[in-house]
């Protein structure tokens, strides 16, 4: 594209913008990150993925963004890096341990995890400080790289594992297993996380669900993968804290089911996902503060915002509510989205992380009239 | 070992003022005198004493250079150069010699006619000031003296900001000042070459954050601008004339001609005429595309925004107004504010940071009422939006800085260390130097390892190589014999006899005889033998010869044997030797001196 229709379009949206965000905020870090993730309502962590040396920063969002009264008196529209740490290998997974100052990371490489203490020592250095040694693999079976899911909760428990058959939960200050998932299968995992203090749900690629609870050494609840027509596709999952489940293929079928009812399924979509991509890294998740919204981003260079509660019980084409396109509109070459968060409270705040190294804050404005 | 020492000048962590002292081969140099605009008393200068107790700063030192005309960067230089005494040279390029002057009188002008200060330099100072300043060219190489040489490198930043590279014989600095590797709407991006200094100082105030990009900056500007029109209200911008206005007036003509807006957008004359005559001089400081604007047409000649008239503050409806000056503490740009801070609808938008004891530092500080002259109070109701656009290197800027230069070593200052741990390790692990953080106060001694040329001469060289057989190789050092000439500048590496030669000298010899007496029944012939014999018993390893001439040679080393007429059995040994084989030498003499062992020969 040549340069000034590139600077056009870009500029269109820019005005577009005036109307479409409240806030929005565009940076350029060094090297691109795979992961988001909040460290606190204020703090993001982002982790490099090349071959070799990464670094892992933990980020300060800019103080504008929060200065709700006095906005206009705040002129701090920057990124701060508070901590910062080298690591040997990509970041594939990052995970924080809640009420601690650690995270948890993953290579994608083997299902062994890496501990960080974040400025432990009054230093602004993030810093190597345990391993976890992931289950052995009992068979060779493998889809794609070894990569971990994690999930973590209180009193530094960390569920973690590549496999359904993999799962297990380890104390990262003794290095104690506590659980272990009973199952036979060994389904790759796309997701894990906690529903509740000791439910978990672990997301297969398959479209398989499993439901558990860390208490119990019950084998766990499965929620079959819809069916879906066609070739085999990948699935990922995630689930609200209203018990829903959403399930996403990459042939862009929605499914929102109910955590308490395997098999069944509440409503479905189709979403208008074209994949550029071979094998996208998707990521979907529920709004935390917007009740029946999600974002989907990984198939392209847009985040989209929808709303399941329109959706109906037979699939139908589905239109976002929303369509975050900076990513797309402001690099010159084809670039998705690799990652996407939404703020724990603010209900319309994301961030979103793209494969050439963009990070955009955004705060966007519902504009239709039967909203979230 | 050969040594430069940095010391930034100034109390505790505080940041905000830039004066920062180095010593490179003997030589003194001020790099920045910033007044910090937070203090109202002596802590707002900085600490000369650390040059000197008392008295002028003239004897030591070698020359002053300034940045760019930030106050925070030369807001004390009629301070230092005035008051506290400084006759020698000051440098800066020439936008900052145009305009410095006029930022410090009005500096002046708000501290004592506003706030009443007395202990403060005046317009006279400036002016006195000024005339030892010597303006420099971009990329031009000035010899402040015979061996302190200084060249200046594009910063952007603001208009006429500079990085500047400091040599002394081998050794260099170079001094960042404020900069900038993203181009923007009217300066380019800075740039240096791959100089390889000792030392490459750079501000770390900006070095943990990420920026938020231009364009989400300026759709902020846009955001509130549009606001305020659209519910009828006017928005007022003060502008320092040689800041953004020109940037922010052609974002406002193409976002009304785009969006088809009709409120009208007015500029001072004032700050049109002083823009343009800058600009018009400095027009190499900017970028590519204002030069050609310029070329095209008048830097002011808009659309949509027209030349404005007192009279049109009090027209109705909405309207956008660009008036100076910038903190809104006289003039114009004052006047337009008492108008119209009493309506909620109205906005003013402050695009910089604005001196103490200014209005505009009031309210943006979150003051709402005002006393104005006369004892009159301004009730504050109108919006108030502050909004930075000032252009400075974060932490990726700074990793492409020390990519372009090459330094051998890294220092940061104006940041706190404990909260730079993870920069410096970056930095010392991504290029394998040596990241120095000093507090202010603190020296920073950085130990260089300048190397120093030698010609050798073609002799020299053919010789060496006849010895070893190869050209030299770096990796294996040789020891080697010649003379060092040193000649003005240069350093040459001759052969002895050349450079006796070179000298008009001759080459002399030294040899030392000795005479060893010797009882010994033998004749000449076979005493000559038994010490032949002897020697080579007890000089394993060294060449011994019994030459058909008569005599023994070791080394180089010749002895001989003679005898008296009269008492054949008392014999004399001569011993002969050159001043190279003075040990050897010494060691025969002291050894024939015990005789020869019997039963020999």
């Amino acid at each position: 594209m040549e340069e000034t229709d590139f600077q056009d379009v870009l500029d269109d949206w820019f005005i577009e913008s005036l109307n479409a965000y409240k806030d929005l905020h565009v940076y350029q870090l060094e090297h691109p990150t795979q992961v988001l993730e909040w460290t606190s309502g204020k703090t993001v962590c982002v982790g490099g993925h090349g071959a070799s040396k990464n670094e892992i920063l933990e980020l300060l969002l800019p103080l504008k963004l929060f200065a709700d009264e006095n906005k206009g008196l705040c002129a701090e529209r920057d990124f701060k890096v508070v901590h910062g740490g080298f690591t040997e290998g990509p970041v594939r997974c990052l995970r924080h341990v809640p009420g601690s100052r650690c995270v948890v990371t993953n290579d994608g490489l083997s299902s062994d995890l890496q501990v960080w203490s974040v400025g432990g020592d009054d230093s602004d250095v993030i810093r190597l400080t345990g391993r976890v040694e992931g289950r052995k693999r009992r068979t060779t079976k493998s889809v794609s790289g070894g990569g971990s899911r994690i999930a973590a909760r209180l009193s530094s428990q960390v569920l973690h594992g590549a496999q359904s058959g993999d799962v297990q939960l380890t104390q990262l200050t003794s290095g104690q297993i506590l659980y272990t998932l009973e199952t036979t299968s060994d389904d790759p995992l796309s997701s894990l996380q906690f529903v509740s203090d000791a439910v978990f749900l672990a997301g297969a690629s398959n479209g398989n669900v499993y439901v558990a609870d860390t208490r119990t050494s019950a084998a766990p609840q499965l929620h079959p993968a819809p069916a879906s027509p066609g070739e085999s596709a990948l699935w990922w999952t995630d689930a609200s804290p209203r018990a829903a489940v959403l399930r996403l293929s990459s042939s862009g079928q929605a499914v929102v089911s109910d955590l308490r009812s395997p098999g069944g399924a509440v409503s479905r979509a189709r979403l208008d996902v074209q994949s550029g991509r071979g094998d996208p890294e998707v990521g979907v998740s529920w709004a935390p503060a917007l009740d029946g919204c999600i974002a989907v981003s990984g198939f392209g260079g847009a985040v989209q915002i929808y709303d399941t509660s329109l959706w109906a019980t037979e699939p139908r084409d589905a239109e976002p509510l929303f369509e975050h396109r900076g990513h797309a509109v402001s690099s010159r070459s084809g670039v998705f989205v690799a990652a996407h968060v939404w703020h724990p409270e603010r209900p319309r705040t994301l961030l979103s992380a793209a494969s050439d190294g963009s990070v955009h804050v955004w705060d966007w404005v519902d504009q239709s009239a039967a909203g979230c | 070992m050969p040594e430069i020492k940095v010391t930034p000048l100034g109390a505790g962590q505080d940041v905000g003022r830039s004066c920062i002292l180095v010593s490179i081969g003997g030589k003194n140099i001020m790099l920045d005198c910033g007044m910090h605009m937070g203090y109202n008393d002596d802590r707002r200068f900085p600490d000369f004493s650390y040059i000197t107790q008392n008295g002028r700063l003239t004897e030591f030192l070698d020359c002053v250079i300034i940045s760019h005309f930030h106050l925070d960067h030369c807001g004390a230089l009629p301070f230092m150069s005035e008051m506290v005494g400084y006759d020698g040279p000051i440098y800066m390029t020439h936008p900052t010699k145009a305009i410095c002057p006029i930022l410090l009188e009005d500096f002046r002008k708000i501290t004592v006619d506003k706030k009443g200060e007395t202990n403060f330099f005046t317009s006279q100072m400036i002016k006195d000031c000024m005339k030892k300043v010597v303006p420099l060219n971009l990329h031009q190489t000035v010899q402040v003296d015979d061996e302190l040489e200084i060249k200046a490198y594009y910063a952007g930043h603001v208009l006429g900001a500079a990085m500047v590279h400091i040599k002394v014989g081998l050794e260099s600095v170079v001094y960042t000042g404020d900069y900038n590797m993203t181009p923007d709407r009217h300066l380019g991006a800075a740039w240096i070459d791959k100089c390889r200094p000792d030392v490459l100082i750079s501000e770390s105030t900006y070095a943990t954050t990420i920026r938020d990009s231009k364009r989400c900056r300026e759709r902020d500007f846009l955001k509130k601008v549009h606001e305020s029109i659209e519910r009828g209200g006017k928005v007022l911008i003060p502008v320092f004339a040689l800041g953004r206005a020109q940037e922010l007036c052609i974002l406002l003509e193409t976002f009304w001609e785009r969006m088809n807006l009709k409120a009208p957008i007015y500029f001072s004359t004032g700050l049109t005429e002083k823009a343009n005559h800058y600009y018009k001089l400095f027009i190499t400081w900017t970028n590519q595309k204002i030069r050609k604007t310029f070329v095209q047409r008048n830097m002011f000649e808009f659309k949509h925004i027209k030349p404005f008239d007192r009279s049109y503050a009090d027209n109705p409806g909405p309207m956008v107004v660009f008036a100076t000056p910038g903190m809104l503490h006289a003039g114009q740009s004052l006047q337009i504010f008492k108008k119209w801070a009493g309506h909620e609808k109205n906005m003013v938008i402050m695009p910089g940071y604005c001196v103490q004891g200014t209005i505009g530092h009031k309210i943006l500080n979150g003051q709402r009422k005002l006393e104005m002259e006369g004892r009159a109070t301004l009730d504050v109701k109108l919006q108030v939006e502050y909004m930075s656009f000032s252009a400075h290197a974060d932490a990726k800027g700074i990793m492409q800085l020390i990519r372009m230069a090459e330094p051998r070593n890294m220092l940061l200052v104006h940041g706190e260390a404990v909260k730079m741990e993870f920069l410096k390790g970056k930095i010392e692990q991504e290029f394998s130097v040596d990241c120095h953080m000093p507090a202010n106060g603190e020296t920073v001694t950085v130990t260089t390892n300048p190397s120093v040329p030698v010609d050798i001469s073609l002799n020299l060289l053919k010789r060496e190589m006849a010895l070893g057989g190869t050209l030299p190789d770096p990796k294996k050092p040789r020891t080697m014999h010649g003379t060092l000439i040193m000649k003005e500048n240069s350093l040459k590496l001759v052969s002895s006899e050349q450079a006796l030669k070179e000298l008009g000298l001759n080459e002399h010899q030294l040899r030392f005889t000795c005479r060893v007496p010797l009882q010994d029944p033998h004749s000449d012939p076979d005493t000559l033998h038994g010490i032949y014999l002897h020697l080579k018993s007890v000089l394993k390893g060294y060449t011994i010869q019994h030459l058909p001439d008569g005599t023994v040679m070791v080394e180089s080393i010749v002895i001989k044997v003679s005898s008296s007429a009269e008492d054949p059995n008392t014999k004399v040994l001569l011993l002969s030797w050159s001043y190279q084989d003075e040990d050897l030498g010494s060691f025969l003499s002291t050894l024939l001196k015990k005789g020869l062992p019997s039963g020999l020969c």
